[in-house]
C-alpha cells in the first residue's frame, strides 16, 4: 500500500451559523484516485475549498505529506503541490496554450521580454509529459473543452503539483475526450500523483477510482474500495434511499394516442441531418446518443431558438411554421435547457416573476400587471411541483439545482404548454432530486403532455422513456421500444457511424 | 369594484417599495441641501429654489426616458445630443414661419422618437453595442442638426403660454408638475405593464426571456424608443427655458443625465431600475450644480464652479454604485 499524502479528520466549518461541515474526513494515497462523493450541498465543496486555503476551517487537522498546514490562501496550497481542476475552467480563451500554462510567470529574456520560444519548448514539454498531442502555439479558444482541460491539467502538473483535485471534469466532455482524460489520469497515477475526483456519474467512478468517500449533510459517511462495492450500495450511503428506482419495462402511452408533434426532414447545418420523428400525446420519447450528436440542436431548432435550414414541423397534424421561440411557445411548445443559468432563469428575480415570465399578458387587468394574482398562481403550481423555497420572492439564484429546474418547468405549467422539450434535465441535481423530477415527468404525461427527454444518462433514459430515439452524428441512426431499450442496443446505435 | 381597489393598492405597494430603496438617496438630497444652506443660507432663497426646479425638468426627464434603455443591460450616449437637436431643428421650423410654436412640440417629440427607434434598430435587429451605435448617433445628430438649421443659434420666445406651461408659470416652476406626471407614467410602465417587465427580464437574462417566448428585439426597440422620446420630451422644456438654443449647447447633458440615473440606484448592468431614483439622481446633480456656485461665491473661491462640479458628482457617482455593490455583496 502506497503512502498516505493527505488526511484531513474531524473538518468542522459553519457559514453565519449554518453548520455546513462536521467531522468531515478525506484521506488520499500517492497513486490513488479517490473519487468523494456525496448530494449537492453535501459539503464536497466546502471541503475542498477549505483544503485549498479559499475557506478557512473552524476546527479539525490537516495533514499533507506528513506535515500539519493549514492554508490561509490558495497561493499557499498551490506552493505546497495542491492543484484544482474546476468544472468551469479558468482560462484565457484568447491566449495561447503556452501563454495559459505560464500565465503570472512568463520565462524572461534581457529581464524585459517575454522568451515566447522557451515558453513553448517547455509548455511542449509539460504536455508531452501529461501525454497530450496539442501544439503549444493554439489559440485556447480553438481547442475543445475537453483539449482545454488537458491544458489545465498541464498547467497544474507544471507547479509541481502532488495532489489534483477535478471538481466534474467530464461534465462537459464527450465520451471519446473522457477516454482519454482517464487515460492521462492513469498516467498521473503511475507517477504517484493522488487525485481527488468529484463526480455524480456513477459509471466513471467505477471505471476510474480506486477508494470513494462519501458525504452526507456535511458529515463524512464512509470510505470503501471501489471494487468491493456496487451504485446500490454507494448511492445508499449517499442518500439512505433507492434512486433511479426499476426501468420502464412497458410504455405507459396510450394505444392510438394521437400524434401531437411531427418532425420531417429537419436539416441545420453540420449538426442535423434529415432529422424525421413522431411524438404522441402522453408520450415521453427519450434521446439517446452521445454528447455531440445534434440532440440539443433538434430541440432548439424545433423550438425557433436556432434557425434550421429546412424541414417541416406539423403540430397536432397542422403543418406549422416557427422561426422563433415565440411561434413555439404559441404552439405549445417549450423547451427546457441543460443550462437553467444561461437559457431558462433571470437569476436575480424573484420565484414569483420567474414562474409567470412567459404569462405576463394573462395577469395584465386593465392595463396593470396584477402581480397578486400572479403570484397566487406562481404559488400554486410551485407548491403542486413542490419547489422548496422560503417564499415567492426568493431570489431564484438561492435555490438549489433541483428547485430552480422546477421553477423553470412552472413557467410552462402556468403557460399551459402541451409539449415539453427537457433537454438533461437532471444535470447538475443531487441523486435525491432526481427522482422527484423523474415522478414529475410521469406526472405531466399522465395529464395529457406530451415531453422529448434528452439524456445522455443511460439509466435516466430506460427509467423515464417509452420510446428511445438515438443520434449518432447528427442523425437518427435507431429507433427501440422501451422493452427492447438495453444499454447495449442504445450504445450500438450511438455509435454507428 | 373590488378587483379595482386591490389593482390600485397592489401600485401603490410598489410604489412604495420602490420608494423604501430610494429612501437612502433622497435622505442623502436633503443632508446636500441643508449642507449647502448652512454653508451659504442664500442658497434656499425663493428665486433659487425656482430656479433649480426650473432647470430640473429636461434633466429629469432625460433621465427618465434614459432608465429603460440602461434597464435593458444598454446605454444611450445620444440622448443630450438628440435633445438639442430637436429643440433647434423645431425651432428653426417655427422661425421659419413653417410651423407655428405649438407645432414644434409633436416635432421634437417626433424627432426624439427617431432617433430612439434607429438605436432601437441598430442594436437589436444589426446586434450593434449599445455604447458603439449611440456613439454613432450622438455624432450624426449634433452634425446633421447643425447642417439643417446652418446658423449657430435659433430663437425661441419668452412670456407666452408655451414658457408658461412648461418653464414658469407666473413664478411657479410648472416644469416639476410635468417631471411628476412623467414620473407616474414612467413607473407604470416600468413596474405594471409588460414593457417594463420584460425590459428588465432582458437586462437579467435576454436569452432567456427570448427563450420564454417574448420579442426581445421588440421590447428593446421599445426601450430605445422610450429613450428617445425622453430626450425630444426634455427638448421642450429645455426650449422653453431659454430664448437662444445653439447647437453647440449641451455638451455633456447626456452625461449628466445618466449619472443621476446611476445614482438613482438603477444597475449599470440592467435588471433593475429605480425611476424615481432617477428623479432623485436628477435634483441632486442640479442641487450640487446651484449650491456649490453660492458656496464658492460666498467663500471668495475663485475656480470655475463648473468643474468643481464634475469633481463632485464623478465622486458621488463612483460612490453610489460602489455603495449598491458592497450591498449586494454582503447579502450574498
Amino acid at each position: 500500500m502506497s503512502k498516505t499524502i493527505l488526511k484531513m479528520t474531524d473538518i468542522a466549518k459553519s457559514f453565519s451559523g449554518v453548520q455546513a461541515l462536521k467531522n468531515a474526513a478525506l484521506e488520499l494515497r500517492a497513486g490513488e484516485v479517490h473519487a468523494l462523493m456525496g448530494e449537492n450541498g453535501a459539503g464536497k465543496s466546502t471541503l475542498m475549498k477549505i483544503l485549498t486555503g479559499i475557506h478557512s476551517k473552524d476546527s479539525g487537522e490537516i495533514e499533507l505529506f506528513g506535515e500539519k498546514v493549514e492554508f490561509q490562501n490558495v497561493k499557499e496550497s498551490q506552493e505546497k503541490g495542491i492543484a484544482i481542476i474546476h468544472q468551469e475552467l479558468n482560462m484565457m480563451k484568447d491566449l495561447t496554450v503556452a501563454q495559459n500554462i505560464f500565465i503570472g510567470r512568463e520565462p524572461m529574456a534581457l529581464g524585459v521580454f517575454i522568451d515566447d520560444r522557451k515558453m513553448e519548448k517547455e509548455a511542449k514539454k509539460l504536455l508531452d509529459y501529461v501525454g497530450v498531442n496539442i501544439s503549444p502555439s493554439t489559440r485556447l479558444g480553438n481547442l475543445t473543452v475537453g483539449k482545454q482541460q488537458m491544458v489545465e491539467i498541464a498547467k497544474a502538473i507544471s507547479h509541481n503539483s502532488k495532489l489534483l483535485i477535478l471538481d466534474e471534469p467530464t461534465a462537459a466532455l464527450t465520451s471519446v475526450e473522457v477516454d482519454e482524460l482517464f487515460r492521462i489520469m492513469n498516467e498521473l497515477k503511475a507517477k504517484g500523483i493522488g487525485m481527488i475526483y468529484i463526480s455524480h456519474r456513477m459509471d466513471e467512478i467505477r471505471r476510474i477510482s480506486d477508494r470513494v468517500t462519501v458525504m452526507r449533510d456535511g458529515e463524512y459517511i464512509g470510505t470503501i474500495n471501489t471494487a468491493e462495492t456496487n451504485t446500490e450500495e454507494i448511492v445508499k450511503m449517499m442518500v439512505g434511499r433507492v434512486v433511479y428506482g426499476e426501468n420502464k419495462e412497458k410504455s405507459t402511452c396510450p394505444e392510438g394516442s394521437p400524434v401531437v408533434l411531427e418532425v420531417n426532414n429537419l436539416n441545420v447545418g453540420d449538426s442535423v441531418k434529415n432529422v424525421s420523428f413522431k411524438l404522441r400525446k402522453g408520450e415521453i420519447l427519450g434521446f439517446s446518443g452521445l454528447m455531440g450528436a445534434g440532440r440539443t440542436e433538434v430541440a432548439r431548432a424545433i423550438f425557433g431558438a436556432d434557425k434550421k435550414d429546412s424541414g417541416e414541423i406539423k403540430v397536432n397534424g397542422n403543418l406549422t411554421e416557427i422561426n422563433s421561440p415565440r411561434e413555439a411557445v404559441k404552439n405549445g411548445i417549450c423547451y427546457i435547457s441543460e443550462d437553467r443559468k444561461r437559457f431558462g432563469l433571470l437569476l436575480d428575480k424573484s420565484v414569483a416573476e420567474n414562474s409567470v415570465l412567459a404569462s405576463v399578458d394573462s395577469f395584465v387587468k386593465l392595463g396593470f400587471i396584477d402581480d397578486g394574482e400572479a403570484r397566487k398562481t406562481a404559488e400554486e403550481v410551485n407548491k403542486k411541483l413542490r419547489t422548496k423555497t422560503p417564499s415567492m420572492s426568493q431570489k431564484v439564484r438561492n435555490l438549489s439545482g433541483g428547485n430552480q429546474q422546477k421553477v423553470v418547468v412552472a413557467r410552462w405549467l402556468i403557460k399551459n404548454s402541451d409539449i415539453f422539450i427537457f433537454d438533461e434535465p437532471t444535470r447538475g441535481i443531487d441523486i435525491g432530486a432526481k427522482s422527484e423530477m423523474y415522478a414529475l415527468m410521469d406526472d405531466l404525461v399522465k395529464n395529457g403532455k406530451s415531453i422529448i427527454m434528452i439524456s445522455s444518462e443511460l439509466a435516466e433514459i430506460q427509467r423515464v422513456s417509452d420510446r428511445v430515439i438515438v443520434m449518432c452524428e447528427g442523425r437518427i441512426t435507431g429507433e427501440l421500444p422501451i422493452e427492447k431499450a438495453t444499454q447495449e442496443n442504445i450504445m450500438n446505435y450511438a455509435m454507428m457511424r | 369594484m373590488d378587483n379595482k381597489l386591490k389593482e390600485k393598492n397592489s401600485f401603490l405597494s410598489s410604489f412604495f417599495e420602490k420608494s423604501k430603496q430610494n429612501f437612502i438617496i433622497v435622505a442623502a438630497l436633503v443632508v446636500l441641501v441643508f449642507l449647502f444652506y448652512f454653508l451659504n443660507p442664500n442658497f434656499l432663497n425663493e428665486y433659487n429654489i425656482i430656479s433649480m426646479a426650473q432647470s430640473l425638468a429636461p434633466y429629469a426627464i432625460m433621465g427618465l426616458g434614459v432608465t429603460f434603455a440602461i434597464a435593458t443591460g444598454g446605454i444611450d450616449l445620444s440622448i443630450g445630443t438628440v435633445c438639442i437637436a430637436s429643440s433647434v431643428v423645431a425651432g428653426k421650423l417655427f422661425t421659419e414661419g413653417i410651423i407655428p410654436l405649438w407645432g414644434t412640440v409633436p416635432v421634437m417629440i417626433a424627432i426624439g422618437g427617431l432617433f430612439g427607434l434607429i438605436n432601437g434598430l441598430l442594436i437589436s435587429k444589426l446586434k450593434l453595442p449599445a455604447f458603439i451605435a449611440t456613439l454613432g448617433t450622438m455624432m450624426v445628430s449634433r452634425g446633421l442638426s447643425a447642417i439643417i438649421v446652418n446658423a449657430p443659434n435659433v430663437f425661441y420666445p419668452t412670456g407666452t403660454a408655451f414658457n408658461k406651461i412648461f418653464s414658469n408659470y407666473n413664478g411657479f416652476p410648472s416644469g416639476i408638475i410635468w417631471v411628476g406626471v412623467f414620473m407616474i407614467v414612467c413607473m407604470y410602465l416600468m413596474y405594471k405593464n409588460k414593457v417594463g417587465r420584460y425590459i428588465l427580464s432582458i437586462g437579467s437574462n435576454e436569452e432567456a426571456t427570448r427563450l420564454s417566448g417574448i420579442n426581445t428585439d421588440k421590447y428593446k426597440i421599445v426601450a430605445y424608443v422610450l429613450t428617445g422620446l425622453g430626450a425630444g420630451l426634455a427638448a421642450i422644456f429645455w426650449s422653453s427655458s431659454f430664448v437662444t438654443v445653439a447647437s453647440a449647447t449641451g455638451n455633456g447633458m447626456e452625461l449628466d443625465a445618466i449619472a443621476g440615473v446611476y445614482i438613482g440606484g438603477t444597475s449599470a448592468a440592467g435588471g433593475v431600475a429605480s425611476v424615481g431614483g432617477s428623479v432623485i439622481g436628477a435634483a441632486m446633480l442640479v442641487v450640487i450644480r446651484s449650491g456649490l456656485n453660492f458656496v464658492l461665491a460666498k467663500y471668495n473661491v475663485s475656480v470655475n464652479s463648473t468643474y468643481v462640479t464634475y469633481v463632485l458628482t464623478g465622486v458621488i457617482v463612483v460612490f453610489s454604485v460602489l455603495i449598491d455593490i458592497l450591498k449586494n455583496k454582503k447579502k450574498k
